[in-house]
Parts: C-alpha cells; structure tokens; sequence
C-alpha cells in the first residue's frame, strides 16, 4: 500500500479530486497536510508527466476516431503523436534510458493492425468517402515508415499479447475507466523507474518488484485500491501513518539524492585532487622566493631564453581551458618575470612576459558584460605602463601582430615579439568604461575611478607614441581614435580664453590636437567607420568650444546626416550626442533657428535619454527581453560624459518658444499654419488644460509661463520667467559663459516680443510710433526700425513707415465678409492643390526635385541644407523639407511674377 | 587700405605674367611701398624669360643703366634656344599660314590630314610647336605664341597630356593680349573639359579655383561678362562650392558684379544667403554693405559702407572699371529698398544717406520719377518725398493667390497628361511586337 505512496506521483494529480470525493476526511489532517502535497505534486508534474500525459491524451484521441474509422482524423492525430513523441524523447532518453514506454509502443501497435484490417477490408474501403481513404493511404504509409524506428519493440511487444486483452477490455469501459486506463498508462514508466529504489526502502513488495514492466492491469488495480481506500477513510490515525511513511520514503529519496551528489562531489575532488597535483609543484612556488625557484625550473637547470620561452608557452598553453586556474597564471606569470629580470634574460624576452602578463589578466574574467577586479585592474595598469616603456626606450623591439609565432626572435638585437600592444590597449580602455559603469556616479567610488582616466590617457598617449614611431596608418589611426574619444567630450578653457586674446595666439589647445588628430584620420583611414567617428568627435569638440561655423561646415560637408541610419548603434549614440552639443553651440551663438532644427529630431521623439544612452527608460510592457537590456546597457555613456538633459530640454523649448510665439501670431488665421514644434505645443496645451496654474516650478512651467507672457508681447514677464535665480542654478549657469548667454537671451525675447506684438495688435492701431516701440522694449530705436522694415519686406506686416513723424502707418484693411470667406476658399483650394502635388510627387517618384536630386556635390548641398535649414536628415523630415522647398519655389515665382507685374506697371 | 586688397591672394591664382599688370596697378596706387613692389616685380619678372622687362624694371629700381653681364648672356641664351626651336618648327610654319587663310581647313581632321599629307607632318612636330608656343609666352610675346597655341588646339587630340596646359595658355594669352571675344570662347571650352575630365575631386577643385581667378579678368572686360559672372559664380553649384571651399574672397567680385547689374535683381537674394553663410570667413565693405542694407536694414551703415566700398573699388584691379556704375546702382537699391518701407522721406535725410547733396538728390529723384521707375510724388513745401503706395486689397491678395494656383493646376494636368501619353505610346508599343 505504502508503496504507492513511496513512488506517490503517479496518483498524485488525483489526490485533489481524493479530498473532494472524501469530504469527511478529517480536516486537520487535511489542512496540515496540503500545503506539502501541493509541493509535490508540482515538482512531479515537471516534464515527464506533462509530456506523458500529452501523449496519452493523443493516443486516446486516436482510439475514439478509431471507433468511428475517421481516418482523416487518424491522420492528424498520428502527425501530432509524433511530433508529441519527439517533445518528449530527451526526457525518455533521460528518465527510462532510451527504453520506449510501452504504452506508446501499444498504441503503435494497435495502429498497425488497424489499418491493416481497414486496408484489407476491401468492402468497407470502397465504401470510405473520399478524403478518407486518402488519408488511410498517407496514413498507412506514413505508419509503416514510422514502425520501423520501433521494430524490436513491437516484436517484443508482440510476444506478450496477454497485455492486448488488458486493452481491449479498458476500452470496454465506459469514459471513468478510460481516465482510469489514462492514469494507468502515466503510472507505467514511474513504476518502473521506481523499482530499483524500492529493496532500499526495505518495502517488501514482492509483485511490484519482481514484475520489471509493471503490467498495467496490477497497476490500475492499485491505483483504484488507493482511491477506494482513502475514500474509505478509515481514521486519522491511520491517515496520519500513510502521510508519515510518504514522507519517509520521500526523504529516503532525497538521501539518496544526496549520497548521489557526494559521490560525484567526491569524484570532482578526486579530479581535482589529480589537477592540483599536476600544478602542485607550482602552487608551492608562489609562497617563497628563494625556495621555490628549482621547482620553477630544475634545480641546477642553467636559466636562459629558452628555457624561459619554454615555461612561458607551458604556462600559456594552459591559457582559456576549463580547469585552469587563472589566479595561479597570473601569479606564475609575474613568477616567471621577475626570474627573467633576475637573470637578465633581455628586454625582448620581458616584453613578451609583460605581454603574456596583459592577456592573462584579461582572461581572468570570462564573462564580458562584467567588469574586472579593482587589484586587477591596478595591476594591469601598472604592467601596461612598464611594457610600454620598455617598448619605447628600445627601439629595436619590434613588437606587432604580423610577426608569426616561429620569427619571433630573442636574442639578438633587432627583436621580433608577437602581440598587439593597440589591442591591448583598446581592451584595456573598453574595460575602464565598464569599471565606470558598474559605480553609482553620484558616489565617491566614481570619482575614485575616475582618477584612473589620467593613467589611462597616460597609457593611450605612450601606445601613441609608440605607434606614431613604427605602426602602419591603420593602427594609427586606430590609436588616434582612441585618444580622441578621451579627449572630445573635455572642454578646454584656454580655447576660449585664446579666442578673446586672454592667450597668446600660439597656445596649443585641445582644439589643435583634435585638429590634427582628426586631419590625419581624415586623410589615411580607410575603414570608413574611424573616419565617421572621428569627424563626429571633431565636430562635438568644436560644437563645444563654440566654433558654430567650423562645426556647422563639417556636419553639412561630411553628409552624415544622410547615411547615418546605417550605422552601428555607438556611432548614432554619437551623433546624437553630437547633435545635441551642436544645438546648444548654435544656441549659445544666437542660431535659434538652427538649435532648433539641431534638436527636434531628438527632442520629438520625447525620450533623449534614450538616444544619448544616458539611461535606460523604464520598462513597459516588457518592451525588451532581459538579452536585449543586457546589450543597452552595455552601449550607456558613462556618467561624466553625460550631456544634461534639462538644460538640452530647457535650450529646445526656448529657441521652440522664440520661434513659435511669433509665428503663431502672425498666421493666427491662417488654415495652413503648422506648428514648427510639437513638443512645445504639448507643453502649451498641457498647461491650458490645467484649471488653476499655480506659479511655475519646474523649468517647463517657467517657459510655458514665458510664452504665454510672450504671446501678449509681455517681454518683461517673459524675459523674468526665463532668466530668473530659479532657472540660473537649474540651467543657464551650466554654460561657460552663462552671462553672455542670458543677455543673449533677453535680447532675443525683447526682439520676439516686438515682433508678436507687432502681429497681435497691428489691426487695433492705424499707426505706432517708433521711439515710442522702443522705449517699450527698451531697444534702440535703430534696431526697432531694422526689424520693423524687415517685417514690411517680407510682406509680414502690412504696413509702411513715414519718416517725418517717425511712425508705423498701417495698411491692414479688414477685409468684408465675403472677402474673409473668399479667402479662406482660396487657402483651400491651395491645399487641395497641394496634397494633388503630393500625390503626384509620390507616385512619381520626386518628380519635382529630380534636377537636385542629381547633383549630390557638397557644397551644392550644403546650399540646399541651409535653404531648408534641415539638419535631422531622417526621412520624414527630409520630405518635410522638399516640400518647403517646393513651397519656397513657388512663392518664389509668385514673386517674380509679382515683380514682373510691377515693372509693367510702372512702364 | 591695406587690410582690404585682395591682390596678394589673387595672386596665388594667377600665372606668373597674370599677375603683372595686378602688380603695375598697385604700383599707381600708393597702398604699398613701391620699392619693395618694384623689387618684387623684378624678382618675378626674373623667373621668366622676359629679358627686356627685367631691364625695365631694373631702371626704375634706379639700379644702373647698364645691362648686367649674365642678363646679356641669358638674352643671347633665349634667343638661340628660340632660334632653334622655330628652326624646329619650320616645316608646318607653312600650314599655320595655311590655317589663316584657308577657310576651308575648319574641320579638324580634314586639316590634320591635309597636313600629313602635304606638309609630311610628325607628332614630333606639334611637340615642339607646343615648346616654341610655351617659350615664346614666357619671353612674353603672346600675339605669336597664340597663334602656335591655336594650331596646338586643332591638331591635337583632347586626350593628350597637354592638351589642358595648351588650353590655359591660351586662355593666358589672350587676356594677356587683351583680345576678350576669343578669351571668352577658350574659357568657356576651358570649362567644359575641367567639368568633363575626370579630375580627383580635389584636382578638380583646385582647377576650378584656379578658373574662376582668370575668368574675373575676362568678365570685367567682356561686355556680355556681367551676365556670365552671376551665372557662372552664383547658379554653378561646382562653382560656388570651389568659391565657398577655396576663396570666398572672390565674394567680393561677384557682390560687385549683382550690384551693376540691374536686370539681374532677382540674383540679389541668392547672393545674401551666400554672403550670409561665409560672412565668417571673408567679409569686407562690399558684401557688408549688401549684408546692412538687406538683412538689417540698417542705412545708415549701409551708406558709411558705401562709402567704404569706393575706395575698395578704386584701389582693385580687377572692378576699377565698375567704380561710377557700382555707386550709382548702390544709391538706387538704398533708395530702392527704403521706398518699399516708407510712405513718406524728407529730402534732406534721403540726400543724407545717399550721400548726396539735398538738391542733388532731389534732382536725381525728380529724374526717377521722370523716367517713370518710382510712383512718387514731391511735396516740395514740406520738402518730401511722398510714395504712392496703394495698400494691397484683398481683391489683389486673392488675385495673385488664384494666379499661382491655376498655373500650378495646369503644371500639374500637363504632367499628368504626358504621363498617361507615355504610357499609352508604351502600350501602343508593347501591342507592336505581338
């Protein structure tokens, strides 16, 4: 009896419906006890069940479409038969040692010689309908194919008919037998499995255990037993006994487990017993100086180049296999330096230890996504520096990649080592980007690290200079890219202060090292992807020195914009960390509009974190797979080289606020306005929405506050929302020159708000004086005029200016109703025609453009890119652009129309 | 005004003998010493062959009198090694007469096989003709030397390696020879094979640099050049990439050039964009004063610049020519630009920023209004100028909005409809062959 709860799993998905059919089970016993059931019958129910049950439930299947000779059926059963069986091999091949179960084999069986008997039934066949003696004929095909896999199974099977009639009987059962018969077939394997384990739980049970196969008959007769006995329910005593020896058997089955996993744990450290003592006479050699040296090598062995070579490429051979222990290489490597420096041994024979020394240390953490050891770190650093300079003060060390393992020459003078100090080095700089990541940057461990920037430029700088001596223009190349991409990020005062002539003209700057730096890969490098990095850094450097002209030259001359699509991931993360820094240089230079431009393509999208890689947004909805936030947090900057996000919000939603406010005054009517940023809309609308808008506290609300004073020509408010102590620590003070950049400021808010209240107010008044404008924006009256005029020109303003009074007489005429609709009719029609253009231009393929698209020269381009003022170089806008620019061609005809009717005129 | 002259950088564009006359000009000028001009004119003049402008040079330095010994040697030298490359040359010497007079003889290859077969001609012999041609340039005989050049050109095949040399120093002699109408023609075929052949791309640029200097002489010389010079400079994108990449100081001609040409205004826009996008690397009172007068509408530093601009004019070898035209179209685009503003000017601040006298200008305004080219009226009393500006109607406003629209529609139909001709033709076609 007991037995069955010892191999218990079988009837264990039973034992719930146990409880429900016994509701006067004893409740305590029941409660005390589920919890632990539960906890079985989960780890049981792991694999083999599932896949058991699975093909079980298929096997039954096929015995109902069977009865009803639905042979179509059959055929789509058997398929998925198959299919469940090939899920389920690696846990037979597992559990039960590749034996098929029988109950499967059964069922093959029983398939066989049905379709024989269909198929030989030549009345009947004729009779099937014709999808389904098709599929008998696929499906017979498809069985005899199958069999022959299980050939000596059958025929064993096939020897021991008795169990058919077991069979045929559970088939005469009505739906209860057949779960019952279900549960039978799951039992089978577990039985089996379970046999060995029994005569060690001293649980005689004979029948059980001298039937290897465990016929099914017995079995489903012990499973209804155990129904029948807890329903029964005899008294708690005797429940409590079947729990206990359950348990008994349980732990038994886990003492064996255990005793399992000494025995192995024994034999691993037999293994490693016998690895230890292939090193042992090694490890011993660490503790001491003096002694251990014969064990290092032979006693009164005569320690020269060879000998050491010969130990080196021993301890190295050992390198990247499992069992080796790479502490202990490390250790012995320096072992074996420090030998070859007492015996002066060469330079040539220490280079290659300091090498071999650098890639064991390397190899000692085996995952990449982690960092490595700080004390191996310090001492990588402290081994890299030495090797190099050995390397420089001998010039006859030629030490590259394309020396091959047998030229390698020691000892005589022009020396040939194998390695590659760049690859190196490069290791070594990904792997200082990984220490930085790992810290929390706002703690002192960062500023710790970040200490070691210096020893690592040091040892950039020196493989610099080793290379500029002997490398190739590739590896210097490669070399000058790693210098600058330590050095881009990095403002340099002097750059400046040599701009205002603080400095003399001469000063070498980290402008001029960039400057050369990036020439020299301009002009040699020959993978593509250096050169784009290089000009990208360039251009961040220069953004950053507030070299506007030179930075917005290099970016039009170098078209980025438009293949940058296709580049890896860290070389976009720096192009938009490049355009970020060229929109805050072109806001710092008063280009409004061009930070504007610089900035939308990553400020729409509303997530600039992201695309600086300067954090990761928080998940939603398992947007990506723990694999995929592995490989992004790989590609985040470190925190030092971040740019500041509020401040790149804050500069984007001004220079969107400078450009916006008039713009919406001046086409305030107009059906065809577009709005030139949407992120700024958002934030407009978002505050309308609000019912009560309390005083500003975050620097959105200040510019939203801002632009609405702006919108009524409030400069004074505006200008106060804008520059104020709130947003001085938040933003501006982040500037170099935050004092210059807030004058800047105000004059541009005084400048747009003239101009917005100029849009706003013109129908209200006939004329405006002009001393009177500027003294209400405190502006010269010369530059009130100037920007009056250049409203007038541009037909912004209808208006004229009379010079003796000094005043602005306004033309507006309100036009009549009719007038207004027929306007508003005219505006669109214009649409209409418009969106024709756009349908036409589409299917066309850009008909309109088709004599620029042509010509992709630079310069020409770089005049297009102005006109437009594009500087995203996505798709969409790129298309945004052309049909400015179309827009732009026709107004330009209209205009020369308009000058060719006035000529007419005035002849 | 020192700080303004552009001859030490045009120079490095320009052939040795190109420069020359640059040089002769600066000398009448006084911006510079003329000691040290004329010693290095000398010391130019001394690299080539031109034996009796050295000895010309050499008096007005006030050295002596005497031809020194070695220039005597060096003369006999040239004329021997002239002697015999004509001597070289003597067989063909009859076919250029030929070629003179023989109206016939046009077409290229019918000439070169005249040549073969009358005149028993060689490749050698172009060789030296093309040597003789070089020498004789550099000896700064240039009316014979393009008569060689011109046979060069004939005979020769465009893939020879000096066919291109044999087309500058053409192009060289003429101007030098100040024969403009054939000037134009070579610069023109100069600038098709430069935008035909395929140079690197930086080859390619340096040629264009390098035209665009010589083709100044000759627009500014030319009558039809002030047309080509905005064409060229300003709707060539090549050329206005080598400009912006290579020598934005060239701005300053083509600025000049926009300015006198009144039919042109419509360039004017273009050119400030230009003007604005380079303002960082080259900027001087002429493009400032387009730059104050279009982006600022600043006139009162549009007429300081003006001012300005005149000296830089007088003093540039290049536009002295232009001096009178360039003041007085800058006057009219001042006066132009502030008609568009204003409703009403007095005289006397109008004379002001024209820099002109108040009855001077009103003079010059009442001839405006004369010849018809402004709607204005004088209230003399006041002393203004009153503008007949009507304000646009709405009436005119839809006018000129339904006018675009309707020629856009028909673009639109006209494309359409030679689309679906096309595609009909096609299947017309594709019916053919069944």
């Amino acid at each position: 009896m007991s037995r069955f709860f010892a191999n218990g799993s079988d009837s264990e998905s039973e034992s719930s419906e146990e409880e429900v059919q016994a509701p006067n089970f004893n409740k305590a016993a029941a409660f005390q006890f589920s919890d632990d059931e539960e906890e079985v019958k989960r780890v049981v129910r792991s694999t083999k069940e599932k896949r058991y049950e699975n093909l079980t439930s298929i096997i039954k299947t096929i015995r109902n479409h069977k009865k009803i000779k639905d042979m179509s059926s059959i055929l789509t059963s058997f398929e998925d038969l198959t299919r469940a069986y090939q899920k389920a091999l690696p846990v037979i091949s597992k559990e039960e040692n590749g034996v098929t179960p029988r109950f499967y084999i059964r069922s093959l069986a029983e398939l066989e010689d049905f379709i024989n008997e269909v198929w030989d039934d030549r009345e009947g066949r004729r009779n099937l309908s014709k999808n389904n003696s098709k599929s008998l004929g696929t499906l017979r095909q498809k069985v005899r194919k199958y069999i022959k896999d299980f050939e000596e199974d059958l025929s064993r099977f096939r020897e021991a008919p008795d169990q058919e009639s077991d069979v045929e009987e559970e088939e005469a059962h009505d739906s209860d037998a057949d779960r019952a018969a279900e549960d039978s077939d799951v039992g089978v394997p577990k039985i089996a499995e379970a046999v060995p384990k029994i005569p060690k739980v001293a649980q005689a049970k004979a029948p059980a255990a001298d039937d290897d196969d465990s016929d099914d008959s017995i079995d489903w007769d012990s499973d209804t037993e155990s129904e029948t006995e807890s329903s029964e329910d005899e008294n708690q005593y005797q429940n409590m006994r079947e729990r206990f020896l359950k348990r008994t058997t349980e732990k038994e089955d886990k003492d064996d487990d255990k005793r399992k996993d000494k025995r192995k744990e024994q034999k691993t450290k037999i293994r490693k017993r016998a690895e230890d003592d292939e090193d042992g006479e090694w490890e011993t050699v660490v503790k001491g100086h003096v002694v251990e040296k014969p064990k290092m090598f032979e006693k009164d062995a005569e320690i020269d180049i060879p000998l050491v070579l010969a130990k080196l490429v021993e301890i190295m051979s050992a390198r990247g296999k499992k069992r080796t222990d790479r502490r202990l290489q490390i250790d012995l490597l320096f072992e074996l330096r420090d030998i070859s420096e007492q015996h002066q041994l060469g330079t040539a024979v220490s280079v290659k230890i300091h090498f071999s020394i650098i890639s064991a240390i390397f190899d000692y953490n085996q995952k990449i996504s982690e960092p490595m050891k700080l004390e191996h770190w310090a001492l990588l650093l402290e081994v890299m520096q030495s090797l190099l300079k050995i390397l420089l003060v001998n010039p006859d060390i030629n030490m590259s990649e394309n020396v091959a393992e047998e030229h390698e020459e020691f000892t005589q003078a022009p020396f040939y080592v194998r390695g590659c100090p760049l690859a190196a080095v490069e290791r070594l700089d990904d792997e200082f980007t990984k220490l930085l990541k790992e810290c929390d940057p706002h703690s002192n461990d960062y500023v710790s690290r970040l200490k070691d920037e210096v020893n690592v430029v040091k040892i950039i700088e020196l493989v610099l200079q080793y290379f500029e001596r002997v490398g190739n223009n590739n590896e210097r190349c490669r070399i000058y890219l790693r210098k600058i991409e330590h050095l881009y990020y990095k403002f340099d005062p002097d750059v400046l202060k040599r701009k205002r002539g603080e400095l003399p003209a001469t000063t070498n700057t980290s402008v001029d090292v960039m400057d050369r730096l990036c020439k020299f890969i301009y002009a040699k490098d020959d993978t593509d992807r250096i050169r784009t990095r290089a000009i990208l850094a360039h251009i961040y450097h220069h953004a950053m020195h507030d070299n506007w002209f030179q930075a917005r030259d290099l970016v039009l001359m170098s078209h980025l914009q438009d293949n940058i699509d296709a580049a890896d991931p860290s070389t976009r993360i720096l192009y938009n960390r490049m355009m970020a820094n060229l929109g805050l240089c072109a806001f710092r230079q008063e280009n409004v509009k061009d930070a504007h431009h610089c900035l939308v393509d990553l400020m729409v999208t509303g997530k600039p974190k992201e695309l600086l890689a300067q954090g990761l947004l928080p998940q939603r909805q398992h947007e990506r797979s723990a694999e995929q936030e592995k490989i992004e947090k790989q590609r985040q900057m470190p925190f030092h080289m971040h740019i500041n996000l509020e401040l790149l919000e804050c500069v984007y939603l001004v220079s969107a606020m400078l450009l916006e406010i008039p713009y919406i005054a001046a086409h305030e009517f107009d059906a065809r306005r577009r709005m030139i940023s949407k992120t700024f809309y958002q934030q407009l609308r978002s505050s309308e929405r609000q019912s009560l808008v309390g005083p500003p506290e975050s620097m959105r609300e200040h510019v939203v506050a801002a632009a609405k004073a702006m919108r009524c020509g409030n400069w004074q408010a505006c200008a106060n929302f804008i520059v104020n102590k709130k947003m001085n620590t938040k933003v501006w003070d982040l500037f170099y020159e935050s004092d210059r950049v807030r004058e800047m400021l105000v004059k541009f808010i005084k400048e747009e708000s003239l101009r917005t209240y100029l849009f706003t107010y013109s129908n209200v008044y006939t004329s405006i004086s002009i001393p009177s404008l500027a003294q209400m924006y405190e502006l010269p009256v010369q530059k009130v005029h100037s920007i009056i005029s250049k409203m007038i020109i541009n037909e912004e303003l209808m208006a004229s200016l009379d010079d003796p009074s000094e005043t602005v007489v306004m033309h507006r005429s309100e036009p009549s109703r009719l007038q207004a609709l027929a306007m508003q009719f005219v505006d669109k029609v214009t649409n209409l025609v418009d969106v024709n253009e756009k349908i036409f231009d589409m299917k066309q393929g850009n008909f309109f453009q088709r004599g620029n698209m042509g010509n992709r020269d630079r310069g020409y381009n770089r005049n297009q890119n102005n006109q437009g003022g594009n500087w995203g170089g996505q798709r969409r806008d790129n298309r945004n652009q052309r049909n400015r620019n179309q827009r732009g061609h026709h107004k330009q005809q209209q205009q020369q129309q308009q000058q060719q009717v006035q000529t007419i005129d005035e002849e | 005004m020192a700080q303004f002259d552009l001859t030490r950088i045009n120079c490095q564009y320009l052939d040795r003998h190109l420069t020359f006359p640059l040089l002769e000009f600066l000398c009448g000028k006084e911006i510079y010493n003329q000691q040290e001009l004329l010693e290095y004119i000398l010391e130019t003049v001394n690299k080539t062959n031109m034996i009796d402008y050295t000895m010309d040079t050499r008096k007005r330095l006030n050295l002596s009198q005497e031809m020194p010994e070695e220039l005597v040697q060096r003369k006999a030298e040239v004329l021997a090694t002239l002697k015999q490359l004509q001597n070289e040359v003597a067989p063909i010497m009859k076919a250029t007469d030929i070629l003179k007079n023989g109206e016939s003889m046009k077409d290229s290859k019918t000439f070169v096989n005249a040549l073969q077969k009358d005149y028993n001609f060689k490749v050698e012999h172009l060789e030296s003709a093309y040597k003789l041609a070089k020498y004789l340039y550099e000896c700064g005989n240039y009316q014979e030397s393009t008569s060689y050049l011109y046979f060069c050109l004939i005979v020769m095949s465009p893939n020879d390696k000096n066919y291109l040399n044999v087309l500058w120093g053409k192009l060289a002699a003429e101007i030098l020879t100040l024969n403009w109408n054939t000037a134009l023609e070579d610069l023109t075929r100069l600038r098709d094979y430069i935008d035909s052949a395929n140079f690197s791309t930086i080859q390619a640029l340096q040629q264009r640099t390098w035209l665009i200097h010589w083709s100044v002489l000759v627009f500014f010389n030319h009558p039809k050049g002030r047309d080509l010079i905005i064409e060229m400079f300003l709707y060539k994108p090549l050329y206005l990439n080598a400009i912006q990449t290579m020598c934005p100081h060239i701005m300053r001609y083509l600025a000049t050039a926009v300015v006198i040409n009144r039919t042109r205004r419509n360039a004017l826009k273009d050119l400030i964009k230009v003007i604005q996008q380079e303002s960082y690397t080259y900027r001087d009172p002429i493009t400032e004063f387009l730059e104050c007068l279009y982006v600022n509408f600043d006139f009162e530093g549009a007429r300081l610049k003006l001012h300005e601009c005149q000296t830089v004019i007088l003093n540039d070898f290049f536009i002295v020519a232009c001096l009178n035209e360039f003041v007085e179209d800058a006057r009219l685009m001042i006066f132009e630009t502030f008609c568009r503003i204003h409703q009403c000017i007095t005289i006397s601040m109008l004379a002001d920023k024209l820099n002109m006298k108040p009855n001077e200008a009103e003079c010059w305004i009442v001839n405006l209004i004369r010849n018809a080219r402004l709607n204005a009226k004088i209230d003399s009393k006041l002393g203004h100028v009153v503008m007949g500006t009507q304000p646009l109607s709405p009436y005119q406003q839809l006018v000129e909005k339904i006018d675009s629209l309707s020629m856009r529609s028909e673009h639109l139909a006209g494309l359409i409809e030679r689309k679906s001709k096309q595609k009909n033709q096609e299947s017309i076609d594709s019916w053919k062959y069944y």
